[in-house]
């Protein structure tokens, strides 16, 4: 498996199909790890685009540094793993965590990139996730990497889902609580504790970008991808139905379509994003509907949108 | 060569031979733990950090308490020789760059502690269907849950506002002590057939 070096740490990460194709980097989320991303290899992969994933550092089979773990540092690693790509078109794409990470590189970096999808993110921390990263936090702590997982896999998966797995959860949790280690998860949920809202920066991404957040979402709920629509000028929000915060787990062949659909529509110049609201199809091909006109796309119920 | 312990006999059980190296290595490492903590605490009880250091003392003393009595302990051969290079790792060294005496020997302490909690996970060379239910199993799940916890107290005291000036040399110091630590444990369980993996 290749690695990147940075500094003394060494990043792990993995690099497929033709070396002229677009590409796309796929950013994992807190305890995930590269081969979380198969599906989506595969799918894109035969749409015709190269595909680079990588552990983050402090996850996977990425060096786990001891004690600090900064948020500029993952950054550089998506650099240097963009740095291998060449001059092609690059999309950039991550979830929660990597979602955060991407955008970092898109404001630093954006001149790198010909387009981002930032899922299931966020921008600042608002009260709630304040306290519920907080909580999620105590949780590792007291009870281990294993309880983080008890507490993330319903939080952030559909009853759909979990229900003809319930009686196998420790495999599908095994994966994860052997690649990942607690000192390390720590140090990642720490690097929040220095983190600087990104709203302010939001407005210099000037790369068009498709926001995708899941219907049900309450970890990053709507609000916080609206911040991401509203300041990002080439934006577009994507409402996944009946998706909760981890959906590119559960709906990896609709979540490939769209990604392949975005950058497609970039390159052959029909992308316009215009900071509109949109709701994905349930299926993969299927057609994007605008959200209904007048209403308001951050309620879950019906009520008429507020006049601009 | 294999990442995970066995094979396992008829009753799930951890084959004998490879319960007695993790377990001197887990014994070796905790005791000398423990020891130290002993020798830091103090008579009495004046200070929060106090109460975490007699916790971690009677922590790291149930570990190893568990450990002798959960082991199916048979003769290994090797383990003279490397039960003395284990206990000569966990002497006290200076850490480069931490001039101050009375500093240097609470993060010589706290580095080893974290390597040991940090880096040791004893839990995930289980394979799974290991017996839940033998005490030798059981041990080891206890151990990493109580590691996890037990790196609360380092932690907070190697992340803490009055090393920043130390920074670089406090991070340069743990992750030294986790490659240290780290080759031992591979090292020890290398001889009775398991790889684990080593980041660098």
């Amino acid at each position: 498996m290749p690695r990147l070096v940075h500094g003394s740490y060494r990043i792990r990460y993995e690099l497929d199909g033709p070396a002229n194709a677009p590409a796309y980097v796929l950013v994992n989320g807190l305890t995930q790890y590269s081969e979380l991303w198969s599906a989506y290899r595969e799918a894109l992969l035969a749409r015709g685009f190269r595909i680079a994933t990588f552990d983050l550092l402090g996850q996977g089979e990425s060096d786990k540094p001891a004690l600090f773990i900064s948020q500029e540092d993952q950054v550089t690693a998506l650099h240097l793993l963009i740095g291998e790509l060449g001059d092609g078109p690059i999309f950039l794409s991550g979830i929660s965590f990597g979602g955060l990470i991407a955008l970092r590189y898109a404001i630093e970096h954006g001149e790198r990139i010909s387009g981002l999808v930032p899922m299931s993110c966020f921008a600042e921390l608002s009260p709630q996730l304040l306290l519920l990263g907080n909580a999620l936090r105590t949780g590792l702590i007291l009870g281990g990497t294993s309880y983080l997982q008890d507490l993330l896999l319903p939080m952030n998966l559909s009853d759909q889902w979990l229900k003809p797995l319930l009686d196998k959860l420790d495999s599908v949790k095994r994966q994860g609580w052997l690649v990942n280690d607690l000192y390390a998860l720590q140090n990642l949920m720490e690097s929040f504790l220095e983190f600087k809202p990104l709203t302010p920066r939001l407005s210099t991404i000037a790369v068009p970008t498709m926001i995708l957040n899941g219907e049900f979402d309450f970890l990053t709920p709507r609000a916080m991808h609206e911040t991401l629509r509203v300041e990002i000028p080439d934006s577009s929000l994507v409402i996944i139905p009946k998706a909760y915060h981890a959906f590119t787990l559960e709906k990896s062949a609709l979540t490939a379509d769209l990604l392949a659909r975005f950058a497609d529509d970039v390159l052959a110049g029909r992308w316009h994003g215009n900071r509109a609201v949109w709701i994905a199809p349930e299926e993969p091909g299927g057609e994007l509907a605008p959200f209904p006109a007048g209403y308001d796309h951050l309620r879950a119920i019906p009520v008429r949108a507020a006049p601009p | 060569m294999s990442r995970f312990l066995g094979p396992l006999d008829s009753e799930g059980r951890i084959p004998s031979h490879q319960q007695t190296r993790i377990a001197a290595f887990l014994i070796s490492a905790h005791g000398a733990l423990a020891r130290q903590y002993a020798i830091a605490l103090p008579m009495r009880i004046e200070a929060a950090w106090q109460s975490e250091l007699n916790a971690q003392f009677y922590r790291e003393s149930e570990i190893v308490s568990l450990l002798q009595r959960s082991t199916s302990w048979v003769p290994d051969m090797a383990l003279p020789y490397m039960a003395a290079s284990w206990e000569t790792a966990w002497l006290p060294k200076p850490v480069e760059g931490i001039i101050d005496q009375p500093s240097a020997l609470p993060i010589d302490l706290a580095t080893r502690a974290h390597a040991i909690h940090a880096g040791i996970r004893p839990a995930a060379l289980l394979p799974v269907d290991a017996n839940a239910n033998d005490p030798f199993v059981l041990a080891l799940r206890r151990i990493e849950f109580e590691s996890g916890r037990l790196l609360q107290a380092q932690i907070p005291l190697l992340k803490s506002d009055s090393l920043v000036p130390f920074r670089d040399a406090v991070s340069t110091a743990l992750e030294r002590r986790h490659a240290e630590v780290r080759k031992l444990w591979a090292d020890a369980l290398e001889g009775v057939g398991i790889i684990v993996r080593q980041e660098r």
